[in-house]
């Protein structure tokens, strides 16, 4: 009879602490395990994801959005209302238990990116697993250079994480640049898609890692710039989304060629990707 | 290492009686629809025993349950708990396991333990004692010669049978064999030099005996250097029925899918189900992107993982030549056929 901390399905019940709602689509849930020695022995590294059951759901694949450095005994998963799932979660509020598996996948490539200057281009919810990673670098600012960041949503009041993009702002060596496909009222910022702000930064290739996350096409065409500007395809980092069902590499949902997103990913450089068949660089 | 002995027919079911008293007994039957099918014996003296024809289903659904399920759950205002669960099947004997089979047992065992141990297959393999029985007259849509499985094996069973006409050579090939042979050793006698030799023979016969040429090395080939024109997959993809008959029926498809299937309004169960990469909606994700566009592309990934990626990764292709995906195919999309459009110039 297997032993029941060995099987790779049974996910742990985790308290929801606190909610912030980041616009009307995003919810940034801060949870702890209800067993206090899971939770204390609990280790996770940025661009790690895990599988969230919520009651009578099933299961879907969350990226932790927080470092483990920065937030202590805390997990923070950012959830965008997009289907089942994520939708009853959005309905839950301070108290409620969900249940966590995990940490999974493949996480960003820490002590590559140890003396460079990082570029992080975010689009929508994509800035939740590059939100673990600014956590992670500004709890230990020394080790980095310069820190870039540049984030896309659709209008004015989709921008997600504000509070969080005020705070980065304020520390020393950090710039943070919005901007919106579509403007509002009263909006003084940037308009236009990702890519485009690439132009109003400073960039140093060659003493840089890009690291990138959004929807598929924000993806595709952030790489192309990133390639333009000079990156070396080794030095660009993408975190990909598939459908995935286990997570550990059995269920083949995450296929990628002869990969497993789950396991063999998420994140890639595009250098990895290149050799592959990748709907996001089609 | 391996041991031959003679079990001659006659014995054949006063030993069966034996090993189903040891074990659950699992083997080929026919039902009263004339199918052909593994099923678990109720009684030794009625089971109507055929190792005549091939079962239409492997032994993947009493290894890999087409449905479990894995977790009991209960959420109510107080919390929300889910408890593991695990069938705890008896340990039982599977008789008459083809090699085709046998080669499929030894491909599960890997892919549900290399990434990460899955408790529910590994639980009852754990308890398996497989009895193989090598295929003197391959049936008309076998091809396991050219994927190199068949159709005799000397891999993966315990005890395995030869037909020699009124008795069986019988080769205990692992540790489990030998202890069947030595508790019960009234029913065995010491292989003679003729009948190995006879088996040999049956086995050269066997081998000039497939009714199909499936030129399988060749669409490897091909697919390694790249040589597969995309209109090979539109064309399959495209007369795909999206039935996923081909992926329940063969035994190395393990896709799976996990669902939640409430039974109360606070409590339910955690079911995993098979799956077919072949679905639409296999790869779809929230807002409709699909990795997979699937009139173009929807039965790649089933040829390319068996005859590429595992090629790569296990050196050997994970089609077994059953043959089963040829019976099912309603679309004419199976890998024989996918086989003789790759090998084309
Ligand atoms: C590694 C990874 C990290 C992710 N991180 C985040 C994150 O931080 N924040 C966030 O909001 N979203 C994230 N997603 C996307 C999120 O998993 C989907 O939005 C979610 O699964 C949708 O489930 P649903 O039940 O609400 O949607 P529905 O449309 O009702 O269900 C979609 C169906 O597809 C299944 N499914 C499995 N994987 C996916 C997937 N990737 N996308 C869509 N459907 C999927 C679901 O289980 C369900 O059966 C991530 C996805 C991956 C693969
Ligand atoms: S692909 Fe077809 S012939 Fe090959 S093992 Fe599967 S069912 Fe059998
Ligand atoms: S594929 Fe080979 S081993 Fe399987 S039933 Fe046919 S001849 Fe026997
Ligand atoms: S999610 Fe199951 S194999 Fe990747």
């Amino acid at each position: 009879m297997p032993h029941t901390q060995s099987d790779p399905y049974l996910p742990q019940p985790a308290r929801i602490l606190r909610v912030i709602g980041e616009n009307s689509q995003i919810k940034t849930f801060v949870l702890a395990f209800t067993d206090p020695a899971v939770n204390a022995s609990f280790r996770y590294q940025p661009g790690q994801f895990l599988m969230v059951s919520v009651p009578h759901c099933g299961e879907a694949p969350i990226s932790i959005s927080s470092a483990q450095q920065a937030t202590p005994g805390e997990i923070h998963l950012s959830v965008r209302r997009a289907g089942k799932l994520t939708s009853a979660m959005h309905l839950l509020a301070e108290g409620a238990i969900i249940a966590l598996r995990g940490p999974y996948g493949r996480f960003f490539p820490m002590s590559d990116l140890c003396g460079k200057n990082l570029l992080f281009v975010g689009g929508g919810i994509g800035l939740a697993p590059l939100r673990a990673v600014i956590q992670s670098c500004l709890a230990d600012r020394g080790r980095f250079g310069a820190i870039t960041i540049l984030y896309g949503s659709r209008t004015p009041s989709d921008i997600a994480f504000r509070a969080d993009l005020a705070c980065w702002e304020q520390e020393a060596g950090v710039q943070c640049l919005l901007t919106v496909d579509t403007p509002e009222p009263g909006w003084s910022g940037a308009v236009g898609v990702v890519p485009k702000l690439l132009d109003q930064v400073a960039l140093d290739p060659a003493a840089s890692k890009a690291l990138v996350c959004g929807p598929p096409l924000m993806i595709k065409f952030t790489l192309a710039a990133l390639s333009a500007k000079g990156f070396a395809d080794q030095d660009i980092i993408t975190t990909l989304e598939r459908h995935m069902k286990c997570g550990v590499g059995l269920c083949r949902h995450c296929h990628l060629d002869n990969k497993l997103v789950c396991v063999d990913g998420p994140v890639f450089t595009k250098a990895e990707l290149n050799t592959l068949h990748v709907m996001e660089l089609a | 290492m391996s041991s031959s002995h003679i079990l001659k027919k006659d014995h054949l079911i006063p030993l069966l009686r034996k090993l189903g008293k040891a074990y659950r007994l699992v083997a080929p039957m026919q039902n009263r629809h004339g199918d052909t099918l593994f099923a678990e014996v109720a009684s030794v003296e009625t089971m109507a025993l055929d190792l005549d024809h091939q079962p239409q289903e492997s032994l993947k659904p009493f290894l890999f349950p087409q449905q479990e399920v894995i977790a009991a759950y209960e959420a109510d205002q107080a919390g929300y708990a889910l408890h593991p669960r695990y069938a705890a099947p008896p340990p039982t004997l599977y008789f008459g396991v083809r090699s085709c089979d046998l080669a499929a047992i030894l491909y599960m065992d890997v892919i549900f333990s290399q990434r990460t141990r899955e408790p529910h297959y590994l639980g009852r393999r754990h308890n398996t004692v497989l009895v193989g029985l090598n295929c003197n007259a391959p049936f008309p849509n076998c091809f396991c010669d050219a994927t190199k499985n068949g159709p005799f094996s000397e891999l993966g069973a315990d005890l395995q049978l030869t037909d020699l006409g009124d008795r069986f050579l019988v080769t205990a090939g692992r540790a489990q064999g030998e202890t069947i042979v030595s508790r019960w050793p009234q029913f065995f006698s010491a292989a003679e030099e003729a009948e190995i030799k006879k088996q040999y023979q049956l086995y050269l016969e066997a081998r000039g005996g497939f009714q199909r040429q499936v030129h399988v090395d060749l669409a490897i080939r091909r697919l390694a250097e790249g040589m597969v024109d995309e209109a090979v997959w539109q064309q399959l993809s495209l007369r795909c029925q999206d039935c996923a008959g081909c992926a329940y029926v063969c035994p190395t498809c393990t896709c799976f899918t996990i669902v939640d299937q409430p039974r109360s309004a606070t409590s339910g169960e955690r079911l995993r189900c098979w799956d077919a990469c072949t679905f639409a909606g296999f790869t779809r994700m929230a807002g409709g992107h699909n990795p997979v566009e699937p009139k173009k592309a929807a039965i790649k990934h089933r040829f390319l993982h068996k005859l590429k990626y595992d090629v790569e990764k296990h050196g050997r292709p994970s089609c077994v030549g059953c043959g089963r995906c040829l019976d099912i195919c309603f679309g004419g999309t199976d890998i024989a056929r996918f086989v003789e459009l790759a090998s084309e110039e």
